[in-house]
């Protein structure tokens, strides 16, 4: 019986040695198959996770991967990067974007930042999921135009991809991992590392300039009614609101999905992080600085049927406005807020 | 030891004896009764959608004249029925969930398996049933009728076009070229599924074991007009979410275009 046990064990360790030297592809790959470390910053709120799409490393490091290969499109020119700038906190500096072979999309690219948050997607909040938003720009004639079983066959030629793929989702790369994969690598875009942060989830009182901190007031002031919609972590509520930017809409906005005319020229409320690098401004891009939307935002706006119940005019000084603007700009993330590196 | 034995002797005769005391048993043991199929009161229900224009059987890449005296031509007839069933009374049977019916694919037929007896009229709507057409699409492979790969997605929107319905028309009727001007009218979102009702007049009866084909004809020549509404493609011809208007007026017309032949 001794004997058995030490031979067992004599076994066993030569087993492990033996596995340890083999450099055995799926053990090295079952090292880096670990839960992604989301870095929150204070004051943010946890994200919530499907459970067809862990937030593993894996899973990241191949939704990256496909956020920034554009053979995802039908010529292989257009990538989700292509109008989602990482440098623009993952917007676009157009108003409206250029898709494949030149052609304009129909509203403005917003930012990705802490879209881990949001309750819905696109300017009318048509989508109701990240998973599912991936879908509409690799579909759309105008952006990427391609077929989603065809765009998941180009990339899962490549043998790193596949090697991903398999060990999260355990299948090779198809329009479900295409999905999942790049929603959850956009869960992983979390704002908040700005000075504004500093100075209010940290409280580091110097974070702010005496300019920025009057800006900040007035941006809290009932009279100004910013934070009516601008509220919360995100700097939005994330609802659906007619800011009377004209008296009639081209594009509709929420409306294209009820079919309610009381919804037309209703639009998401933008998260105001990063504000300074995500010109253009509006769901049409149509302003293209703080000065005009802070100018809009001061008269009102235009008497549509639908004006949000939030707009109301106020008066600014040249030097307020200027405070205001300065507030703005310490919304700026002080580092990426792409976190896979 | 030796008493060991000897007990395992009587144990092994007392067993013996045991198992032989039934075999002395007068009445023999009757033997199951083989286990009788069950019987199938299910027969299969075949629907089949029958386009026509003014009657006669409708083509697609066919010039015809509408409503309007314009010259048409149909360069695509997609379109989704959900939720089909059988009633009588106040009996409901669902034949199908959903099916894509593409006039490019030959003749547009469904079945499924229906209960036995005779049936008094069809329900269905025209589109995807909500909660089909809020469902993540990327469960499907390519064959169903909810795959991506059908093309009828509008991924802005999460939902399916309810009906594809593209071509080309020239306001002349005597006009001797192909007809030019675009028409493209999708329609789609839940609030333009329609449910509506065909009676079946003399009863529609399902044997069991057997296959019964109901036919609906589908008058495309109608799908310009209706009681109620007229589409002028002149004046309007496009929809592609963004013109209710047009989507609305397409989707009555639609439904008004369908009864049982």
């Amino acid at each position: 019986m001794k004997h058995s046990v030490h031979n067992a064990v004599v076994v066993f360790f030569g087993a492990a040695l033996l596995v340890g030297c083999r450099r055995d592809p799926a053990l090295i790959e079952a090292r880096i198959d670990a839960l992604f470390v989301l870095d929150l910053p204070p004051g943010a709120p946890l994200v919530s996770v499907p459970a067809d799409a862990p937030m593993t490393q894996a899973a990241v490091e191949l939704g990256k991967a496909l956020f920034f290969d554009p053979r995802l499109s039908r010529n292989g020119t257009i990538s989700c990067a292509s109008c989602h700038f990482p440098d623009h906190a993952f917007s676009d500096t157009m108003a409206f974007s250029r898709g494949i072979e030149g052609q304009l999309g129909m509203r403005n690219a917003p930012t990705l930042a802490n879209v881990a948050y949001h309750p819905y997607f696109f300017r009318d909040g048509g989508v109701p999921d990240l998973e599912r938003q991936v879908i509409a720009p690799i579909l759309d004639p105008v952006e990427m135009d391609h077929d989603l079983m065809l765009a998941a066959a180009a990339v899962n030629t490549d043998p790193a991809y596949r090697a991903l793929s398999q060990l999260v989702y355990g299948r090779a790369i198809d329009p479900f991992v295409l999905t999942r994969a790049i929603a959850t690598y956009e869960r992983t875009l979390i704002s908040g590392w700005s000075r504004y942060d500093r100075f209010v989830y940290r409280g580091e009182l110097g974070a702010l300039t005496a300019q920025e901190q009057n800006g900040m007031a007035l941006f809290n002031s009932e009279e100004l009614n910013c934070t009516g919609c601008h509220n919360g972590f995100d700097l939005s509520d994330h609802s659906l609101q007619n800011i009377g930017q004209y008296l009639e809409y081209a594009d509709p906005g929420r409306e294209r999905i009820t079919v309610d005319p009381a919804d037309n020229g209703k639009f998401k409320v933008p998260t105001l992080r990063n504000i300074a690098l995500t010109a253009p401004y509006m769901h049409d891009g149509a302003m293209s600085s703080l000065s005009q939307v802070i100018d809009h935002f001061a008269s009102g706006g235009l008497a549509h049927p639908n004006r949000s119940a939030e707009m109301s005019s106020f008066a600014i000084t040249a030097e307020e406005k200027a405070d205001l603007i300065a507030f703005l700009n310490s919304l700026t993330d002080e580092q990426s807020i792409d976190q896979v590196r | 030891m030796r008493m060991n034995f000897s007990r395992s002797i009587f144990l092994l005769t007392l067993a013996s004896g045991l198992l032989a005391m039934p075999g002395c048993k007068p009445d023999p043991v009757e033997p199951d009764p083989p286990p009788t199929p069950p019987v199938s009161t299910t027969g299969t229900l075949r629907i089949q959608v029958q386009p026509t224009w003014d009657g006669a059987p409708f083509a697609l890449n066919t010039v015809y004249h509408n409503v309007s005296n314009y010259r048409v031509k149909v360069e695509m007839l997609k379109f989704y029925l959900g939720n089909m069933r059988l009633i009588a009374g106040t009996d409901t049977v669902l034949v199908k969930d959903v099916a894509l019916f593409d006039a490019a694919n030959g003749p547009l037929m469904v079945q499924g398996s229906v209960e036995q007896g005779t049936w008094t009229g069809f329900i269905a709507g025209l589109g995807v049933p909500m909660a089909l057409n809020d469902a993540d699409p990327i469960v499907y492979s390519p064959g169903h009728p909810l795959s991506l790969s059908n093309g009828t997605y509008w991924s802005w929107a999460t939902a399916y076009r309810f009906v594809m319905f593209d071509g080309r028309f020239d306001t002349d009727p005597a006009g001797t070229l192909a007809p030019a001007q675009l028409m493209s009218i999708h329609t789609g979102l839940n609030a333009m599924y329609r449910e509506f009702e065909l009676p079946l007049a003399n009863g529609l009866t399902i044997t069991a074991g057997n296959t019964t084909t109901l036919t609906l004809e589908m008058a495309v020549d109608a799908f310009f007009y209706s009681p109620t509404d007229t589409i002028d493609l002149a004046v309007d011809n496009q929809s592609h979410g963004d013109n209710a208007p047009l989507a609305t007026m397409l989707t009555n017309n639609v439904v008004h275009s369908l009864s049982v032949q």
